[in-house]
């Protein structure tokens, strides 16, 4: 059995910095909610035509650390009909899948360091899994019992009811999901989340029936190849993060809170990481998959490091620039569809339960399953078959 | 000891120790979780012998799917007859501990009796050259379309007729809204 660890790194450096950045990597999903809830709660504010939070520290930033330091000082109960391993094994197992899945994608050009001192080259993700989308299906498909533990372990009816609920709700729209990627994965041939960014860089151009269609001012995107994919994907990550318009599961006239009913203080934040966790993964996805991952427009990373190179005329700067460049690149993409993510929030109505499963089975199932069809026909007949 | 050696271990030790638990812990709900806790141990055991796809889809469709269901559907019955019908006592418990003495047994035995008489297990070339990214998907996808065809149609048709049988079933004693 060949070693698993080596592809951990060849040197100490090499090892010592990859599990730095794994560490790095979880704590930066943690940290964001932060922000992301301040970014929640102003934003809703705005679209609802109030202010929100804004006496606490500048613009109400502070808010959520005062509103942390005040759950952290809040009685540790467990209801008394509840099992007590599973609700408090709830919101811990909460983080587990959202920060391992983050792991898996890519967020900017390797950073190749070539000095005297140093001579590596370090990736910029968690960790290099080369059947990138298999292991984050399958380790975002683990979420559903974090909502079982906590509807079970709460001891009373409604959190049961609610779990109940979300956990069907998760299961259906796991398959939606899986299958609307499977047309992107037909496209670029891999798994591989690197791969499949590395595909998409350059000016649109394809060939089919021995044509070649190019078009310089758009970016070779999935978004171009798979539009109804990519709907289809979105949608069924509003519904895998339990966000509106489908969170009947945690729907307040419904189920008072659904399965977080009886979580109070520091547990009830942790479900929140959690869910804005599988919304970082979702936002994530989304940009890998359809949006070039961290390239910029049309310009492949060569293009962007020559035009750095010209300008800083150091090799190791430019690299150092490049892979900067397109972090933020990244996170612009990134936090578009976060963005996006709470627009969709505080404008939608939620549907219904019986509605959100016919969605999900009678809907987006069929519309999933013909767009994996089509792009299977048509790359096979586009390339088979020149005219 | 190892790093490969250390993981192979405490990962053969949380299978077991889930598989356990599925049998000896009284609770239904806990058994399913140790059973979660098995499938979750033997994906990790198959990325440590680099089938990383067979991890992700053991992930994907076991632990996934299969035990969620599994999870939901234990959640509706009224467990506490359950719990109280699995008998406690010494002798129903030495029973217990004796037929999951006699079951490793055999399974030891029959992996030992293999592994020490017979030829050299592959080499790990063989074995490391099938594990690159599609290099690995792809013998699997080819031998499963090209030379199993059969068995794998035959699956689907059977999970099919596994599907509309569940549904014919339950309607035949009047849904889901039957007393």
């Amino acid at each position: 059995m060949t070693s698993a660890m080596t592809s951990m790194g060849a040197t100490g450096l090499e090892i010592t910095v990859n599990l730095i950045k794994t560490v790095l990597v979880f704590l930066m999903m943690v940290q964001a909610v932060p922000i992301l809830v301040w970014l929640e709660r102003r934003g809703s504010a705005f679209i609802q035509n109030r202010f929100g939070p804004n006496r606490v520290g500048p613009l109400g930033l502070v808010q959520l650390l005062a509103d942390a330091v005040k759950f952290l000082t809040k009685e540790d109960f467990v209801p008394e009909k509840g099992s007590r391993f599973m609700f408090y094994a709830a919101p811990i197992f909460a983080l587990i899948p959202a920060a391992i899945a983050y792991m898996a994608i890519p967020m900017s050009v390797p950073l190749k360091l070539d000095s005297a001192m140093i001579k590596a080259t370090f990736l910029i993700q968690g960790f290099e899994i080369n059947v990138g989308i298999v292991f984050v299906l399958g380790v975002s498909s683990l979420a559903a019992y974090t909502i079982l533990m906590a509807g079970w372990g709460s001891g009373s009816k409604y959190s049961l009811m609610g779990a109940l609920r979300a956990s069907a709700q998760i299961i259906s729209y796991e398959l939606a999901l899986g299958l609307s990627i499977v047309g992107v994965i037909l496209l670029y041939g891999s798994f591989s989340l690197t791969e499949m960014i590395a595909a998409q860089q350059g000016v649109l151009k394809f060939s089919m029936f021995g044509y070649t269609v190019a078009c310089d001012y758009l970016p070779n995107w999935g978004i171009f190849y798979q539009p109804l994919g990519m709907m289809l994907f979105f949608a069924a990550t509003f519904a895998e993060s339990n966000r509106l318009p489908f969170d009947l599961a945690e729907g307040e006239a419904e189920l008072v809170a659904g399965f977080h009913t009886e979580y109070g203080g520091f547990k009830m934040l942790m479900f929140f990481i959690g869910e804005y966790g599988h919304m970082m993964i979702a936002s994530g996805l989304m940009a890998t998959f359809f949006f070039g991952g961290y390239s910029i427009w049309s310009y492949t990373p060569q293009e962007v490091y020559q035009w750095l190179y010209a300008w800083v005329g150091s090799a190791q700067l430019a690299n150092i620039l490049n892979t900067a460049v397109h972090f933020l690149s990244y996170n612009i993409k990134f936090a578009f569809f976060l963005w996006i993510f709470i627009w969709v929030r505080w404008t939608l109505p939620r549907f219904r339960y019986d509605q959100l499963m016919d969605i999900g089975w009678k809907t987006m199932l069929p519309w999933a399953l013909a767009n994996a069809m089509i792009t299977a026909t048509l790359i096979f007949v586009g390339s088979y078959f020149a005219f | 000891m190892t790093a490969d050696a250390f993981l192979f271990w405490f990962l053969a030790f949380a299978s077991l120790a889930g598989a356990l638990g599925v049998v000896l812990i009284t609770n239904p709900i806990h058994c399913a979780l140790s059973l979660v806790m098995t499938m979750v141990s033997v994906a990790a055991l198959f990325v440590t012998l680099q089938a990383y796809f067979l991890a992700g889809v053991q992930l994907i469709v076991y632990a996934g799917a299969v035990m969620v269901l599994f999870v939901m559907v234990l959640m509706l019955f009224d467990l506490k007859n359950e719990i109280q019908a699995f008998s406690r006592g010494r002798a129903k418990g030495a029973f217990k501990i004796g037929a999951v003495g006699i079951l490793s047994g055999l399974i030891v035995g029959a992996v030992a009796r293999v592994t020490l008489f017979t030829d050299t297990p592959p080499s790990a070339s063989t074995m490391a050259q099938a594990s690159t990214s599609v290099g690995a998907i792809r013998p699997l996808a080819e031998s499963l379309f090209f030379d199993y065809v059969f068995g794998f149609e035959i699956l689907g048709v059977l999970l099919l007729v596994i599907a509309v049988g569940a549904v014919a079933l339950s309607r035949s004693k009047g849904g889901t809204h039957a007393k």
